[in-house]
């Protein structure tokens, strides 16, 4: 499921919906990678296991998320297909992607953190949401 | 803008410490009427967030280019007190020691020739763009020293000379950096990154010095009407970025321990004198150093450029200056007749000392600190310098730049980086990134006018405009 991108004038805000935690952090995951680098298809060769801790779901989802920015820089891995499973206080997940390129994957924004400001993740109706702003 | 809001002078104003319950001091910012226009709900409210902070001195600050950020606003200044108050991640941002340099050049705009090409030799030899790496990958040996001395140790390993450190805020190495507080994370972003550009609003822009409002602050300074100029921009890299990262979720944890309620989770903050605090401190002053090293990499490409095509000498391309603007910094400022120590935090904010300062240049001494504020691709840049009123009103700071009012989603959809090229060439600006969507996201008209920003500061008084520098070419990162 796409994601929406809300306003914010200096820094890249999105709404994220699907059903259900898992997916919806999972969604998270391919929206953060096609706004850094678009085209992301993920290949066999490129898989990482991701394991974090914290106290609460925005807590693992904003932990998780910069886990990924750390091997995006330090390793060169857009990772944007991610299996999550959540346990209290802890997500694990398998993410596979592919390594990045400059001349395929140009055009995107470079993020520099995970905020918790503006940070919530909230139930709509069926739908789980996540509202989310990325520092670029 | 809410009913609660005091005009208290024809550019000031101020959130009166009953705007909203927790509040410990008022907050105070700096707009004209023009600019009002653009304030965002969103930073009044995470400008009254930081007046909430235990240890917060005389008010929670905004300067004229305030915009919604996370955490603190982008253009907040607050003092804590080091004797029991905080310091936090969120009032110096991912992006610990962004900042900018400028760098002067014998040589006159009217007579530079071949411009396409020195844009094009800047882009090649300056790596740029997101998953730039660099061309000197550093040994784990070369980042711990970097971590520790900044730009003094790029200038020993031959990436600029001895008096660029003059010409450096804090010398271009903070003191109280503490390694041992970067972890392993930080340390691999950081290692293949030092010496590149970045994304975003980052830019190496040639200028041309336009206009002198102040001829002996500019001849201080060393820079001359008509001639050539270079300004960078950018900071820590993943280093940074990563330190900020790491340390949030300490100090969450911290915040927690030492009883502090917060309005936003992104204010994590413990006292300044906690392990904690003192971890957090030695952590992003090393990361300020990297950032030092980093612009001072940069300005070693752009001189060799210049130095091949053009013939000139390698110390012919003096550093003007160099100014962090996400930091925050032990300083002592006068409080109601005392000296007291103090940690600063600047969130895109430019620290601004008055003539006299110890901590500015000898030779500017008389004029006050050199302060640049980057305009946007096809807007002017402006040199001004600090005053004795900053140092009374805003713990000796000002502005950082021009503040976007336009999102860069909203940017892509309404213009097509080519044209903005295009146009821009038509104006003169000759510009070179990695892709379109960069130069769309970052087009002139998605800023607030820079000139608008800079009249409010020198109208108030907490700079004074030396000189006016426009665009010549932009490499966007």
């Amino acid at each position: 499921m796409p994601f929406e991108t809300l306003p914010h004038t200096a820094d890249v805000r999105i709404r994220v919906t699907a059903r259900g935690l898992e997916p919806l952090f999972s969604e998270s995951a391919r929206a953060m990678a096609a706004i850094m680098a678009p085209g992301c298809v993920p290949v066999p060769t490129v898989t990482r296991e991701v394991t974090v801790e914290a106290e609460d779901l925005e807590g693992l989802l904003h932990d998780f998320l910069s886990e990924l920015l750390y091997l995006f820089d330090a390793e060169g891995l857009l990772l944007c297909d991610c299996r999550i499973t959540l346990a209290a206080g802890r997500l694990s997940a398998t993410c596979r992607g592919e390594e990045f390129s400059r001349e395929k994957h140009a055009g995107g924004a470079e993020i520099k953190g995970v905020s918790y400001s503006g940070l919530r993740i909230y139930k709509e109706g069926e739908d789980d949401v996540l509202e989310i702003i990325f520092d670029v | 803008m809410a009913g609660d809001v005091n005009r208290i002078g024809e550019y000031e104003w101020e959130l009166p410490v009953d705007y909203r319950p927790g509040m410990r001091v008022p907050a105070r910012f700096f707009l004209s009427e023009t600019l009002r226009k653009d304030l965002e709900s969103g930073a009044l409210e995470q400008l009254a967030n930081v007046a909430t902070l235990p240890g917060i001195l005389k008010y929670s600050l905004a300067m004229p280019d305030i915009h919604w950020g996370y955490g603190f606003p982008i253009g907040g200044v607050a003092a804590f007190s080091v004797d029991g108050g905080i310091i936090s991640p969120g009032g110096v941002g991912f992006d610990i020691n962004c900042g900018v340099r400028l760098l002067s050049t014998p040589l006159r705009a009217v007579e530079l020739s071949q411009r396409r090409e020195l844009v094009e030799h800047l882009f090649q030899a300056v790596p740029a763009g997101v998953g730039a790496k660099s061309d000197r990958r550093l040994s784990a040996k070369d980042l711990e020293e970097v971590m520790v001395r900044g730009a003094a140790w790029a200038v020993e390993e031959g990436y600029g000379v001895p008096r660029d450190l003059e010409r450096c805020e804090e010398g271009g190495g903070m003191a109280g950096a503490d390694p041992s507080a970067v972890s392993q994370k930080a340390r691999q972003r950081g290692l293949p990154q030092s010496g590149t550009l970045g994304s975003g609003n980052h830019f190496l822009e040639i200028q041309e010095v336009k206009e002198i409002y102040d001829p002996a602050a500019a001849a201080a300074m060393g820079v001359i009407l008509g001639s050539v100029c270079v300004m960078i921009h950018c900071g820590s890299r993943g280093l940074g970025h990563q330190v900020c990262t790491d340390h949030l979720k300490a100090l969450e944890a911290a915040t927690k321990r030492y009883g502090i309620s917060l309005p936003d989770r992104q204010l994590a903050c413990a006292p300044v004198t906690s392990p904690e605090g003192k971890a957090y401190y030695g952590a992003m002053a090393a990361s300020a150093n990297y950032a030092w090293a980093n612009r001072q990499m940069i300005t070693d490409m752009t001189r060799k450029v210049f130095v091949k095509m053009f013939g000139i000498g390698y110390g012919e391309m003096p550093l003007v200056y160099d100014v962090a603007h996400n930091v925050a910094k032990r300083e002592v400022h006068q409080v109601d007749g005392k000296a007291v120590p103090l940690c600063v935090h600047r969130k895109g904010a430019t620290r601004a000392f008055g003539p006299g300062s110890p901590s500015i240049p000898k030779d500017c001494a008389a004029v006050g600190q050199p302060v640049i504020i980057p305009g946007s691709m096809g807007t002017p840049s402006f040199l001004l310098r600090g005053t004795a009123l900053a140092m009374e009103k805003t713990f000796g700071s000002t502005c950082h730049g021009a503040g976007r009012v336009t999102s860069r989603t909203q940017a892509k959809k309404n213009l097509r980086g080519q044209q903005v090229r295009d146009r821009l060439a038509e104006a003169g600006i000759l510009v070179r990134a990695p892709s379109y969507e960069s130069i769309a996201e970052e087009a002139p008209e998605v800023y607030k006018p820079s000139l608008e920003v800079v009249r409010v500061v020198d109208a108030v008084g907490l700079s004074k405009l030396v000189a006016r520098l426009e665009p010549l070419g932009v490499i966007k990162g």
